[in-house]
């Protein structure tokens, strides 16, 4: 029992990071429609310069806010640069990102030096508590509690706000919000810069936790997003964190119990969603079918 | 037969032909290397673009169908001892299973939209690449392993390069008119149209899955061959063979040549190996060349902006415009009454 509660924690803030990065593109992709497959290059530039202003702050909280200040401002040139010339075009989108990727990828080795960074988790997150026999790890910890928090913003946000609503509107009939004095174009911008920092937040979260950043896991953990999303259903919030979860659960578990699974239990996770229910668990009905 | 073959044909056989002097000209042992790599990657290229260009449908798997032609062989090769019949056995193996794969990943998941099936052919090859990792005993996991191809017999031993390469040039050949035919037949036209507009395609009365599963099975198979080549080429196969970057490669490959001209692709690879092999040859130069990638990043980019047909459908389109003026010009005053 004591290590399922183990393994199950392990889970659940694995599921946290993973929801983390995937909650930046729900609302890029499920949204706007969008197909960022540069994500996973802002994830990993979050991840990067956390780790460059840790080193120069001393200071976690400092570096958690300038990666989300550079996920901000990549957010706006990818936006402004990569995405608007073609809104509507679903491959155009995944062939001009794809290249985008490619651009920051290696524009992080150019920028912070080719070879793998360490991270390092602050002192008041290290070290970890014990409850009988179950082990909690602080950061884990630390994690599953941000995760939670950055949901229930998002989700309180997009469901009750007028941004929100304008957002989901905005979304649904492009026209008509203009068309009631609203700069759409505005609002998307807005929209794509959060999910954009939202990335580079996850990327913060992933580097203590992982003690390593490195270029190549921006197309690594990207793909991962777009799976939970996936599984989650397009633009579905709530469907997002529970992929999210069920990605992590099952990763962790079949990591320890079926060690020769745990490099394609995601995959063969996606394979029957989609197979099964090819709109994902939680669709948003309307927006995906687009 | 042969009267009606259009203009455009004499070109390419003429330029196949004069393809065929190059080795005699510069006996470069990394040149010919260079040349056969493009040769191969020409025609995994081409079998990508029977999909993204003709049908619309974009893939992230394709690299799966070309470790399986790579594997097959050097599996074979190695099993059998270098001999005629291993390699035969492998080549068939190769086409066989990646058609299999083909139809089978076809059925399953074509019915999907864009970008779920971009997806789920991603889950697919990376399924392969797991397999090739873990079943250690056939592939040998990550390290991959060396292997030899039999001799060709007489003088052809003495020139192996060169024989390497007029065999790589004769299926590229080959593959490219075969696919050409396919592309202009009326299946191919039916394929266009499911990629401009699917639901009028249906409403036509043509049932688009059989056309898919088709294209994607004749995609794989050429795929499949495009691995044979590769591994016999190099006499070497690890794990990275299924890896996305060979999906990548031939996507911007396609990108840049020309999406929906079978020409393009082959274009496409021959940049994109020579850019490869000589910008980063260049990072004595100036260190930005080691990380040519940016630059390759940028070119796609821009190419996706602003030239969305690529080098080769550019000229085209210029070329059917300039032909479409000139017919005007002749008989303007029929055409005004005919509209």
């Amino acid at each position: 029992m004591d290590l399922f509660l183990n393994l199950a924690i392990n889970g659940i803030s694995t599921g946290m990071l993973i929801f983390l990065i995937a909650a930046g593109l729900t609302l890029i992709f499920g949204l706007m429609d969008v197909l960022n497959f540069a994500h996973g290059g802002l994830f990993a530039w979050g991840a990067y310069s956390a780790v460059w202003f840790y080193a120069i702050s001393d200071s976690f909280i400092i570096s958690i806010l300038g990666a989300v200040l550079t996920g901000l401002v990549l957010g706006l040139i990818t936006e402004y640069l990569i995405v608007r010339p073609v809104y509507g075009n679903h491959i155009q989108q995944i062939l001009i990102t794809l290249g985008f990727m490619l651009v920051l990828t290696e524009m992080l080795k150019v920028v912070f030096g080719p070879d793998i960074k360490a991270a390092t988790t602050p002192e008041y997150l290290s070290g970890s508590w014990f409850i009988g026999d179950v082990t909690i790890i602080k950061y884990r910890a630390f994690i599953i509690a941000v995760g939670l928090l950055v949901f229930l913003v998002m989700w309180a946000i997009l469901k009750f706000t007028k941004v929100g609503l304008i957002v989901r509107a905005g979304v649904m009939n492009k026209e008509m919000i203009q068309a009631l004095g609203i700069n759409i174009k505005l609002v998307f911008v807005g929209v794509f810069m959060v999910g954009s920092a939202m990335a580079a937040l996850g990327g913060a979260l992933f580097a203590p936790s992982s003690g390593v950043v490195y270029a190549e896991m921006g197309l690594e953990f990207g793909i991962f997003a777009f799976i939970v999303v996936i599984i989650g259903g397009m633009g579905s919030f709530p469907g997002s964190l529970m992929a999210a979860l069920l990605v992590g659960l099952s990763n962790t578990f079949t990591a320890y119990y079926f060690p020769a699974l745990s490099m394609a239990v995601t995959m063969i996770l996606m394979f029957l969603v989609l197979m099964f229910r090819p709109q994902g668990l939680f669709n948003v009905s309307g927006v995906a079918n687009k | 037969m042969m009267k009606h073959a259009e203009k455009s044909t004499w070109i390419y056989l003429a330029v196949a032909f004069l393809l065929i002097f190059i080795p005699f000209m510069k006996d470069d042992r990394w040149f010919l290397f260079l040349m056969i790599q493009i040769f191969v990657f020409g025609i995994f290229a081409m079998s990508y673009d029977l999909l993204l260009g003709y049908t619309g449908i974009v893939s992230f798997g394709h690299a799966m169908f070309f470790g399986i032609g790579a594997y097959s062989v050097a599996v074979f090769l190695d099993l059998m001892e270098a001999s005629f019949f291993g390699l035969l056995v492998g080549i068939i193996a190769a086409v066989l299973i990646g058609g299999f794969i083909a139809f089978l990943a076809g059925i399953l998941t074509l019915r999907l939209k864009s970008h779920y099936y971009a997806m789920l052919t991603l889950a697919l090859a990376s399924l392969f690449m797991v397999v090739a990792e873990k079943w250690r005993s056939v592939t040998r996991g990550s390290d991959g392993f060396t292997f030899r191809i039999p001799d060709f017999p007489g003088i052809l031993g003495e020139y192996r390069n060169i024989t390497m390469y007029m065999i790589c040039l004769l299926f590229l050949v080959l593959f490219f008119f075969g696919l050409r035919r396919l592309t202009q037949s009326p299946m191919g036209k039916v394929l266009v149209a499911i990629r401009e507009n699917d639901q009028r395609v249906e409403s036509l009365g043509f049932k688009i899955m059989p056309y898919k599963v088709i294209i994607s099975v004749v995609s794989g198979v050429v795929a499949s061959f495009a691995g044979v080549l590769y591994a016999i080429s190099i006499r070497f196969v690890d794990t990275s063979v299924f890896a996305i970057d060979v999906t990548l490669d031939a996507l911007l490959m396609t990108i840049i040549g020309g999406v929906g001209t079978l020409v393009g692709p082959i274009i496409g690879a021959g940049i994109i190996e020579f850019a490869h092999h000589y910008l980063s040859g260049l990072s004595d130069v100036h260190w930005i060349f080691e990380r040519w990638i940016i630059l390759f990043g940028i070119v796609y980019i821009l190419a996706v902006i602003f030239f969305p047909y690529g080098i080769v459908g550019t000229i085209q389109k210029h070329w059917v415009k300039r032909k479409y003026k000139k017919r005007n010009e002749k008989a303007p005053k029929t055409d005004k009454l005919a509209s």
